[in-house]
């Protein structure tokens, strides 16, 4: 596919590496020194100037466009370069945005585009899946969030009980879920029946919702549900986060070091209690008694100040600390820092758009560790080669079936036979991806 | 406008940063108009066959007068009103028009108006819809000069300056200070979506309807014989100042002089005159009830009431003579209803009931019906700011970085109408205390005998529009007593409480007048 991706901040940045070598690439910026930077690390035509304007849009080419991405930080740029698209070609457009008027004009049929993601809605989310389950690092929502995709940590301490020390086949695994994968010292085993959860083991494990939560009680079991969150950091991030907790009925306190943004978060949020006072300051969280919260987030928009209050809120006695990081870097940092989830909003909307970038089959696809594996949920070709096998007899060895979708029931059966339209959730080897999409 | 050109258009005038020609120029557009008013009474005056020629030649003098401030400035260089002038022009509309409607008073009021102070008091009670009254003897008036003091209430109620945005075509701009001087309470907490006109065509519109309904329902009561009393005349008459939260009344006795029915139906219409305009406005002719029910200064309003009522009621059945229960609920809801939306009603002598009734009608004095009602006080809204106020200081009394925006039924309100509401009770407390002790003063001077509690009433009563007070200013005496200094202290306050303090303030000050 010929794609056009305007703006090469990290967002876009992000979805070049993620596109780069299945399509040919037209990188748009207005800063010549970002363009150079994305160059080097990915293949694609860079073209410096205004994505928004039609003299730019037609010398990238958009004319023969397939799919366009509007990336840039500012909504209206986006806007009107999706807007260019629209008339100068018959490309998709996917825009990225931050307000939610226009979020909720697109929804309405308002807005004339063919996908609006939101960084700070995708931010949001991942905060909200981890924050929902305790004891899981990472949780995506799978089939329009039918299914959970949940990374769980097996403590290192934990006894021998219904799930750790047993054979796949032994254990009391929850209902409506599965085991696709065991990770252990950085090496990804297969979920055969006699293989054993170990203290210290990554678990990936594909679950209905109710089913997700049960895996995240057997394995925390003294986890706690969040009732009460500090929110450091009152932006549009921060500010994502507060509304959705509000709306399921959370404790919500923010704070907020600008006078001004405190005021309007106030304004905006009537529910939600809000601080004007620094992340940093121990005698407010004393005061406020924030150790008492059960989450702390920190989107303060600078990383080094969201480890340290981080640490502060633990040291105050919060349990869970979840940092969203502006430096890709930073990940690293945060883990050996002690925050519990480290969240990188661009890679987020990264994420969300590149779907779009795919055969439309394919409905989604979650990377794991660090990309080297992929969980696929696409739809099967009708003379796929697969259409009439078991799932037990994967196409080649490192796929696993995970569940199936037929119609609207969802088999977690460990052997079906794979029938023409079915919906399969697979993971696979990175490496491997193309070539299992193509044989299904 | 340059302040050269404006000062060739003043002529000889100093250099000043108020376009007083531009003022004087709406003064003189807006008395041309009233000069109508005075022919309502004429008709009335053939009808009856009382004397016509005192509203003829008060109705010659305000035209003629109109005409020639008109004259003042040559057309098209007063057409724009900045809001500087609006203060200016609030102010002295305020004090001038009384002054016409004094004229008939004065020509053919007998011998209880012939004095110009006491005619221009009543003048000023009449148009500032508060209801205080030096006539001893009421009836001793003509059919005709009844009618326009009643007549009085009405234009004043709503508002003559609402009244003129909604037919001059010259306010279509500049109309808007007007308005929210005029319009009483904090009204820029008011989204007005419609233009000013269209806002000020609403009100009126609204206003006359109602107080059609209300006459009409007081002379079927009349004429089935539920309320002998009430002719049409009467029915006018009451309802009128009902829906303007006047006070004036035909009858020596207020409204004791009619049947229960007419005095619960004068209650329910008062109730309605105390609601938000634009409110009633919503509710009654977009049909959209359910933004009313979460209205949260229309229910503080209602809980006012209540609470009022039942602190009377409490007296007035524990008192020796307890009265029976229909005619004790009826005096309570009644006397509240009409002195907290500074009417001025009575059904009963309060003045001689016991010390709970009398200091929670003082109290009630100082709530004031709504903002964008006709009734005049500190008004319901503001005392909701200022509970809002004082529960975000002891919120962040504890918690010192807590931010509080204020909102009043989900609306955000804004520091600055925060803050000037804060101000506005401070003026009007500071106001209220300069008139009670100035009272106090003039009483010692002349050597009369009044009480401290008496001056506080006759200073409330006044500066919040609602008329009768305490004592021999009761509900069944008047303010004919008093010496000429008291007569002219309680017009100021009366005229102060009605432009609501702050054009009068900004007018004094220095800075208003220099560029």
């Amino acid at each position: 596919m010929r794609v056009i991706v305007i703006g090469a901040g990290q967002v876009g940045q992000a979805v070049v590496e993620a596109l780069e070598g299945a399509h040919e690439l037209t990188l748009i910026d207005i800063d010549p020194a970002r363009l150079l930077a994305v160059s080097q690390l990915a293949d694609c035509r860079t073209i410096e100037g205004d994505g928004a304007t039609r003299q730019i849009l037609q010398e990238a080419g958009v004319r023969e466009a397939d799919l366009a991405f509007a990336c840039t930080p500012r909504d209206e740029a986006n806007l009107v370069a999706a807007m260019l698209i629209r008339r100068l070609s018959n490309a998709r457009t996917v825009v990225r945005m931050t307000d939610a008027d226009y979020i909720e004009a697109w929804h309405e049929g308002d807005i004339d585009v063919d996908a609006m993601v939101s960084s700070e809605l995708a931010t949001a989310n991942a905060i909200l899946r981890v924050v929902g389950l305790p004891g899981a690092f990472q949780a995506d929502d799978i089939a329009e969030g039918r299914l959970q995709l949940v990374e769980f940590e097996v403590p290192g301490d934990a006894e021998p009980d219904g799930i750790v020390g047993r054979t796949l086949a032994t254990a009391e695994i929850p209902a409506e879920s599965r085991v696709l994968a065991i990770m252990r010292a950085e090496k990804r085993l297969l979920p055969r029946p006699d293989e054993t959860i170990e203290p210290g083991d990554w678990v990936v494990v594909l679950a209905a919702p109710p089913a997700a939560r049960r895996w995240s009680h057997l394995l925390a079991p003294d986890g706690l549900t969040v009732t009460d969150i500090v929110l450091l950091g009152a932006g549009r991030v921060g500010t994502a986060v507060a509304r959705v907790m509000l709306g399921r009925g959370v404790r919500v306190r923010m704070i907020e070091a600008d006078a001004g943004q405190a005021q309007r978060v106030a304004e905006q949020l009537p529910d939600a209690e809000v601080y004007h006072a620094h992340g940093l300051d121990s005698e407010f969280f004393s005061r406020e008694l924030i150790g008492r919260a059960t989450a702390a987030v920190l989107s303060m928009g600078d990383d080094p100040k969201n480890l340290y209050a981080a640490i502060l809120a633990r040291a105050h006695g919060v349990p869970l600390t979840v940092a969203v990081m502006r430096d890709p870097v930073s990940e690293q940092v945060f883990e050996l820092g002690g925050i519990d989830v480290a969240v990188n909003p661009r890679m987020e909307t990264a994420a969300l758009m590149t779907r779009f970038a795919h055969d439309p089959r394919i409905h989604q696809i979650v990377m794991l560790d660090d990309d080297r594996f992929e969980v696929l949920d696409l739809t099967m070709r009708d003379d796929s080669p697969m259409v009439g096998r078991r799932t037990a007899e994967p196409p080649e060895a490192g796929v696993v079936f995970g569940a199936l979708i037929r119609g609207e029931e969802v088999l977690f059966a460990d052997d079906a036979v794979l029938q023409p339209g079915d919906r399969v959730i697979v993971m696979v080897d990175s490496e491997r991806a193309a070539v299992v999409e193509r044989s299904l | 406008m340059s302040a050269a050109s404006q000062a060739s258009a003043a002529g000889t005038r100093r250099r000043s940063a108020v376009d007083v020609a531009a003022v004087l120029d709406l003064v003189g557009a807006l008395l041309k108009w009233f000069a109508l008013a005075f022919l309502l009474p004429v008709l009335i005056a053939i009808g009856y066959g009382d004397p016509a020629w005192p509203f003829l030649v008060a109705g010659a003098a305000t035209g003629i007068a109109g005409l020639l401030l008109d004259r003042l400035s040559p057309p098209g260089e007063a057409e724009r009103l900045r809001p500087r002038e609006g203060f200016l022009a609030v102010a002295l509309i305020w004090l001038i028009v009384p002054a016409f409607g004094a004229l008939p008073y004065l020509l053919g009021g007998g011998p209880q108006l012939d004095r110009p102070l006491d005619a221009y008091f009543e003048a000023v009670s009449g148009f500032t819809a508060t209801g205080a009254t030096v006539l001893d003897d009421i009836p001793a008036l003509d059919h005709a000069m009844l009618f326009w003091r009643q007549l009085s209430h009405w234009l004043g109620g709503m508002g003559i300056i609402i009244l003129a945005i909604a037919v001059l075509p010259r306010l279509r701009i500049g109309g808007r200070q007007l308005l929210q001087r005029e319009l009483p309470g904090p009204t820029e907490i008011e989204r007005l979506t419609a233009t000013i006109r269209e806002t000020a065509r609403r009100l009126w519109t609204l206003y006359v309807g109602l107080s059609l309904v209300a006459i009409l329902i007081l002379c079927v009561i009349g004429w089935v014989g539920l309320d002998p009393a009430m002719t049409p005349f009467q029915a006018f008459a009451h309802a009128t100042s009902a829906m303007a939260l006047g006070g004036f009344s035909t009858k020596q006795h207020s409204i004791a002089a009619f049947a229960p029915i007419t005095q619960w139906v004068l209650c329910a219409v008062m109730v309605l005159a105390g609601v938000n305009f634009l409110r009633l406005h919503r509710l009654i002719v977009e049909r959209r009830p359910r933004l009313l029910a979460r209205d949260q200064e229309l229910r503080l309003y209602l809980a006012f009431l209540v609470i009022g009522a039942v602190l009377i009621a409490v007296e007035l059945f524990s008192a020796s003579s307890a009265p029976g229960p229909g005619s004790g609920i009826r005096e309570a809801s009644i006397q509240a209803v009409s002195i907290m939306t500074t009417t001025g009603f009575a059904s009963a002598d309060y003045t001689l009931w016991g010390p709970l009734a009398i200091m929670t009608l003082l109290l009630l004095m100082f709530v004031g019906a709504s903002a964008g009602s006709t009734g005049g006080s500190i008004k319901v809204v503001r005392h909701l700011l200022l509970f809002r106020v004082v529960r975000r200081e002891v919120r962040q009394t504890i918690h010192p970085e807590a931010v509080v925006p204020i909102r009043i039924s989900g609306r955000l309100i804004d520091e600055r109408a925060i803050r000037s509401a804060i101000t506005f009770v401070l003026l009007y407390v500071l106001v209220f205390a300069l008139g009670a002790i100035g009272l106090l003063l003039d009483a010692r001077r002349v050597g009369a005998d009044l009480s401290a509690f008496d001056a506080i009433g006759a200073a409330a009563a006044c500066i919040g529009n609602v008329g009768p007070s305490f004592g021999a200013t009761g509900p069944f005496g008047s303010y004919a007593g008093l010496s000429d200094l008291s007569t002219t202290i309680l017009t100021v306050l009366m005229w102060l409480g009605r432009i609501e303090i702050i054009p009068v303030a900004v007018v004094l000050t220095r800075g208003y007048w220099r560029s």
